[in-house]
């Protein structure tokens, strides 16, 4: 039995290395034949290999919850690399796997669209690179090779991002992402530095708690942290910037995956190593609630397809957010059931989000190349064009959407659930906090909806509003191929999702959305067979009616901003949109028009009020200190001098 | 038989109902709607008189109820109704302020915190979950009653204000044990003065601004027209009402102009 | 799923499809009624239907597989959501049908396909008709969810038939005051879903007053036979969550030939009093302007909020 049970460990252990090593190897092998034709595509295949192995060994682990520990490399015995896989981190492996092995196949469908064998290469290099030390990220058990690979992360997703560094808008928001991501990981090493002072070591394990105070410290420093990198309001401004400006395959990464890992994260050291509070779960409740509705607000009124669904991401890591809140708040008042559906929803929907937005994202970047254009108001009637990419961005919409019977109604109901129950609770004010906390998210569900028959809506259907758009042609085989997985496993956890509950263990609440699926494709049957016998089976087709005029031309569509209008004018407090028109006539009774000008002004809140008075007083602070080193030998000397009389004046009021 | 507990169920009912109709005043611009719902509103404290009567069987119950019922359902609505047909203002469509939403959000905030309040305060003493339904939802009419006169300007909106301020303070004292009728009383005259003094002041005012505006039509002409430019702000706020449906509509214009 | 519940399941669905477009025509001749008119006959909605089965589906050279399948992924919607809500027999409750949750999304779902087929034609009516339908959807959302709480709160449990189940056996009205405010919010969002006056005018195709109706302008022939009777088998499924709510009394628990007849007829009657009063109400009040609308959706908000408060409170 133990020798079996070792031979398992060992396989298990094999299919880590292979995957990790092979992603390596990819890397390499695109970054050193750089100049050769196929090595971009070897690399990929190298990165499906190590990806589809490390999807094996993740749902091996999940299912038999069998925790592998790898000690590698030490450089002093407190810092050292070493891994840890337990079920949590094979969970986030999973993620990672399945969505990275979709993306691999996909880009070596995208990448055509560079011109340059040079960029090809140092992209898929590059890429891998970002795969793996995300990978190694999850699965660290020492917070210093945590911090190393995050730092890689954070590198290679860096000049990934400013892979099309040509363009300005590129370069703007490469570094405001890369200065967010510093800021991230500042406040990541003031948190790891204040538990390695309190325990002593840099493992990452449960903290024996001394004093609260200390521990409420690292976790707002935690908080912020890996809230910088989630994206949470108020810190998400580079999520817009950064994700419609990399390239669709790395946006898809970054959007599934990365800020997954910050998610991971805050799971690992919020509730493994430290104890949370009843304050702490109300502070992340709060914060996912707030960056829920306020993230699909804002979406509401982009026209750039790749910024709303980075808005979207936003929101739905309010949600995980709110998920985690719930747990923390349940925990803290003794129900368990009602706190592992808490936490179980804001898995499932980390999983689901990453599977259905870069679902969408992969989708939205064939769009984007078919039609060189990121605008959603010059493209229409895709959907006779690109007919897979239209029903496989379809199914990324209705997932998002939270509708049955796909995935993302799943997670959002486990959540509802949780909400629902809170009368369980004892204490009343907290019972109505958290019934607010669910009317928001409420309206966020159906907000974000509407945002999706917009995006679908717009980009696809009727006729199309530009030239581009009439001359798309359909994406290339391996782009639908690897969207195609994306969307396939929505579908199937969404309808399967009760009977992969119940192997895994947890038989929850949660309806057999097996039964619906089938019940909703019998009826359709059913009604489609009735209406065959009974209707009559003529069509025709015609043009639309276009109240007389003859020939219907695109402007006559709706356009996207008029769909979110009505939205648009209820929240204009929110949006702070200023409409401002002057009219000058020359006579008394306004009929004879002289001059106008109108202006719309839109407030960039965060960044107007947040991020440039924050910036102003960074660069204040820092022109004053520059002022200090001057040049000349004697302020120097007079800073040495001061320090020595303030250090003797010390000394002799000690001794 | 009636039994506590429909008792205690009614009590919420008309509690809530009560609550929907000061939001309903809060939220609505037509005129004529916001006195027929102030009207509404003093039936259902009526009806909470005879419920609170059948249970507590305090004769005072029943004189408050009776009451109320024929001055504050019948009297003083068709008095304000004749003023509006007067004044002839059919809607009263500015917020002041406050927006209807936020005002709500704002009400429902008040209410928690009132709420909060009254059960430190009072823990001490052995009273009833009714009693502080009741005591919480009266206070908040209050409250409700002030938001609706700041954020609102018509005079008649203002008088509605104030009357729903007046039940807020009817039904707190609706809950408590010992009723001195005195009090009530003088409410009530309080009122009638009120709704007298209200209406000669509506009258005055519309006389005054008539005779106003004919004096001064020669300035009124030039300084309206859009010769020399007048912005027009538009920040996606209501358009403003036409002159005719405004008691005090001149003084606007010429603060308008004065930029 | 036992047998006996797939018999339900089978009875209540034929119910449902059946015998709803018998209200739509009932509101619409109280309406008329009201307006001193003679009005259109009590089966008329059916007559219309038989008559749009017969005539021949015209399809937009703009459109798409969006608009072809929308009518049957709603009929498919609206029959798997009238198991939620039992009308004339109240089953034993199962797990996998009856969360509110579910049965509230799969109204969305409906309403999803119907926003994107409103936008495929490539009409302004459609696209306008999807705009407000989905902002006006998302603005209710949130009451929808309080009231469900409320409703939550009070029977603890969120799976409806339990809840039905439950109020059925308590004898409902006196013991919790919550059920009649309860009515009255999910009166209020009965009038929003069904698309009825002051939310939007089921009458009119003048684009000022189209909500629901533009979305479907571009449908002919069997779909939109078969969309507005989804439509109508909505209302009915929400009269029926009403009246399974406010006066349950009535419904059959086992299953009978008589006791079905008898609940089916009791059922119709309470329906046709549900349908008098909404039309009265509907004759009694004008439509609101569009952007009036998120006001007095705060205050059926504010109205159910205050439900909860009471509840938490006392």
């Amino acid at each position: 039995m133990r020798q079996t049970r070792a031979r398992e460990l060992d396989t298990l252990n094999e299919l880590f290395y292979v995957g990790t090593i092979g992603l390596f190897l990819g890397a390499l092998f695109s970054a050193i034949g750089s100049k050769k034709a196929e090595s971009a595509k070897v690399s990929l295949a190298l990165s499906v290999v190590s990806c589809m192995s490390l999807l094996a060994f993740s749902a091996i682990t999940l299912y038999y919850n069998e925790a592998i520990s790898i000690p590698l490399y030490s450089i002093i015995p407190s810092l050292q690399f070493s891994f840890f896989i337990d079920r949590l981190a094979a969970f986030f492996i999973l993620i990672i796997s399945i969505v990275s092995l979709s993306v691999s196949i996909y880009s070596s469908g995208y990448i055509e669209h560079y011109k340059s064998t040079a960029k090809k290469n140092s992209l898929t290099s590059l890429m891998l690179v970002f795969i793996l030390s995300m990978v190694l990220v999850v699965s660290s058990k020492n917070m210093f090779s945590f911090l190393f690979f995050w730092e890689l992360m954070a590198l290679s997703s860096f000049i990934l991002v400013m892979f099309e560094y040509e363009k300005k808008e590129t370069r703007k928001a490469g570094l405001f992402y890369f200065v967010m991501t510093q800021l991230s990981t500042v406040f990541l090493l003031l948190a790891f530095i204040l538990i390695y002072n309190t325990t002593g070591s840099f493992e990452i394990a449960k903290m024996q708690l001394s004093a609260s105070g200390i521990s409420s410290i690292a976790f707002i420093l935690l908080f912020l942290g890996f809230g910088i990198k989630a994206g949470i309001i108020p810190f998400h401004k580079w999520l817009p910037y950064a994700h419609p400006a990399s390239p669709s395959n790395i946006s898809a990464l970054m959007s599934g995956i990365m800020i997954k890992v910050a998610i991971y994260g805050m799971m690992r050291f919020i509730l493994f190593v430290l104890t949370p509070q009843l304050s702490w779960g109300i502070i992340i409740f709060t914060a996912g609630v707030i960056s829920a509705i306020l993230g699909v607000i804002y979406a509401l009124k982009e026209h750039d397809i790749k910024r709303l669904l980075a808005y979207h991401s936003i929101e739905n890591i309010g949600i995980i957010l709110i998920g985690l809140g719930l747990y923390i708040i349940f925990s803290a008042y003794n129900l368990p059931e009602l706190a592992m559906l808490g936490l179980i929803g804001a898995l499932f929907h980390t999983m689901n989000h990453a599977l259905f937005k870069s679902l969408l994202f992969t989708t939205a970047g064939s769009v984007v190349n078919a039609t060189e254009t990121k605008n959603i108001e010059e493209m229409g009637g895709l959907i006779k064009k690109m007919p897979y990419t239209a029903a496989l961005f379809f199914i990324g919409a209705v997932s998002i959407s939270a509708l049955p019977p796909f995935n993302g109604f799943v997670s959002e109901l486990m959540i509802f659930q949780a909400l629902l129950s809170s009368s369980a609770l004892a204490n009343p004010l907290l019972e109505i906090f958290l019934i607010a906390g669910l009317a928001i998210f409420a309206l966020t569900s159906a907000l974000a909806a509407a945002c999706f028959v917009k995006a679908f809506g717009i980009t696809f259907l009727a006729v199309p509003r530009s030239h581009e758009a009439e001359k798309a042609k359909e994406a290339s085989l391996p782009e639908i191929l690897g969207s195609g997985i994306l969307a396939l496993s929505c579908v199937v956890l969404g309808v399967f999702s009760f009977q992969i509950f119940s192997l895994v263990g947890y038989s929850a609440l949660i309806p057999n959305l097996f039964v619906v699926g089938a019940l909703l494709a019998g009826f359709y049957a059913f009604a489609f067979a009735v209406m065959h016998a009974f209707a009559s089976g003529n069509t025709r087709t015609g043009e639309t009616w276009g109240c007389g005029i003859l020939s219907q031309n695109p402007k006559m569509e709706y356009t996207a901003s008029g769909f979110s209008e009505p939205i648009v004018t209820i929240f204009k407090s929110i949006y702070r949109t200023k409409k401002q028109n002057d009219r000058f006539y020359f006579d008394i009774s306004q009929s004879v028009f002289r001059q106008g000008n109108a202006e719309i002004r839109l407030m960039k809140f965060f960044e107007e009020r947040l991020y440039m008075p924050v910036a102003r007083i960074a660069e204040f602070l820092s022109i004053k200190a520059s002022e200090m080193q001057k040049s000349g030998l004697d302020a120097y000397i007079a800073y040495s001098f001061i320090t020595i009389v303030a250090l003797l004046i010390l000394a002799g009021l000690s001794a | 038989m009636i039994t506590p507990v429909m008792i205690d169920s009614t009590i919420k009912v008309l509690i809530d109902l009560i609550l929907a109709t000061a939001a309903i005043i809060i939220v609505k611009r037509d005129m004529l709607s916001l006195i027929s719902t102030y009207s509404v509103q003093s039936f259902l404290l009526f009806s909470m008189a005879l419920v609170l009567y059948a249970e507590n069987g305090s004769t005072m119950l029943l004189y408050l109820a009776v009451l109320t019922l024929v001055s504050k359902v019948i009297v003083i609505p068709k008095v304000m109704e004749k003023v509006q047909k007067k004044l002839n203002i059919k809607r009263d469509v500015e917020f002041h302020y406050l927006s209807p939403t936020s005002a709500l959000f704002t009400s429902m905030f008040i209410i928690l915190v009132v709420h909060l309040l009254l059960s430190r305060i009072l823990a001490e003493l052995q009273l009833s979950n009714m009693f502080f339904l009741g005591a919480t939802v009266g206070i908040s009419l209050m409250f409700m009653g002030m938001i609706i006169i700041f954020s609102r300007k018509q005079t008649i909106t203002n008088i509605v204000g104030y009357l729903t301020m007046e039940n807020g303070v009817l039904l707190f004292s609706l809950f408590l044990t010992e009723l001195p009728m005195i009090i009530e009383v003088l409410i009530i005259v309080d009122l009638v003065m009120l709704t007298l003094m209200a209406t000669i002041l509506a009258f005055g005012i519309n006389a005054t601004i008539d005779e106003f505006h004919a004096r001064l039509n020669p300035f009124i002409k030039i300084s309206e027209s859009k010769l020399f430019g007048v912005k027009q702000n538009t920040c996606g706020a209501e358009s403003r009402a036409s002159p005719a449906g405004k008691a005090v509509p001149n003084m606007q214009k010429f603060g308008g102009d004065m930029k | 799923m036992s047998a006996s519940f797939i018999e339900y399941g089978i009875l209540n669905i034929i119910f449902a499809v059946f015998v709803s477009p018998l209200f739509i025509s009932m509101i619409k001749k109280v309406k008329a009624l009201a307006q001193g008119r003679r009005g259109p006959s009590i089966l008329q909605a059916y007559y219309n239907t038989f008559k749009l089965l017969k005539k021949e589906t015209v399809y937009s050279t703009n459109s798409s597989w969006v608009m072809r399948t929308t009518p049957y992924v709603n009929m498919a919607v609206m029959c798997v959501a009238a198991l939620f809500v039992p009308m004339i027999l109240m089953p034993a409750p199962v797990s996998s049908i009856g969360n509110i949750i579910l049965f509230l999304y799969l109204l969305a779902l409906a309403k999803f396909f119907m926003a994107l087929s409103g936008l495929d034609a490539g009409s302004t009516f459609g696209g306008m008709g999807s705009s407000r339908e989905m902002t006006l959807s998302a603005i209710i959302e949130p009451v929808i969810i309080v009231v469900f709480a409320a409703l939550a709160f009070a029977m603890k449990t969120t799976n409806m038939i339990e809840m039905f189940l439950g109020i059925l056996k308590s004898g409902a009205l006196f013991s919790n005051p919550v059920l009649i405010l309860v009515s009255i919010s999910l009166f209020i969002i009965i009038i929003v879903e069904s698309a009825r006056i002051p939310v939007d005018n089921p009458e009119t195709h003048l684009e000022l007053t189209m909500v629901h109706e533009a979305m479907i302008l571009e449908q002919s022939g069997k779909n939109l036979a078969m969309m507005e009777w989804s439509h109508a088998i909505k209302q009915m499924l929400l009269m029926g969550i009403l009246i399974n709510i406010l006066f349950p009394v009535g419904i059959a628990t086992e299953l009978t030939l008589a006791g079905i007849a008898v609940s089916a007829l009791i059922f119709i009657l309470k329906a046709s009093v549900l349908s008098a009063i909404i039309g009265l109400f509907e004759s009694s009040i004008a439509k609101s302007r569009l952007f009036h609308l998120p006001d007095l959706f705060m205050i059926a908000m504010f109205f159910s909020l205050a439900t909860i408060l009471i509840e938490v409170f006392a």
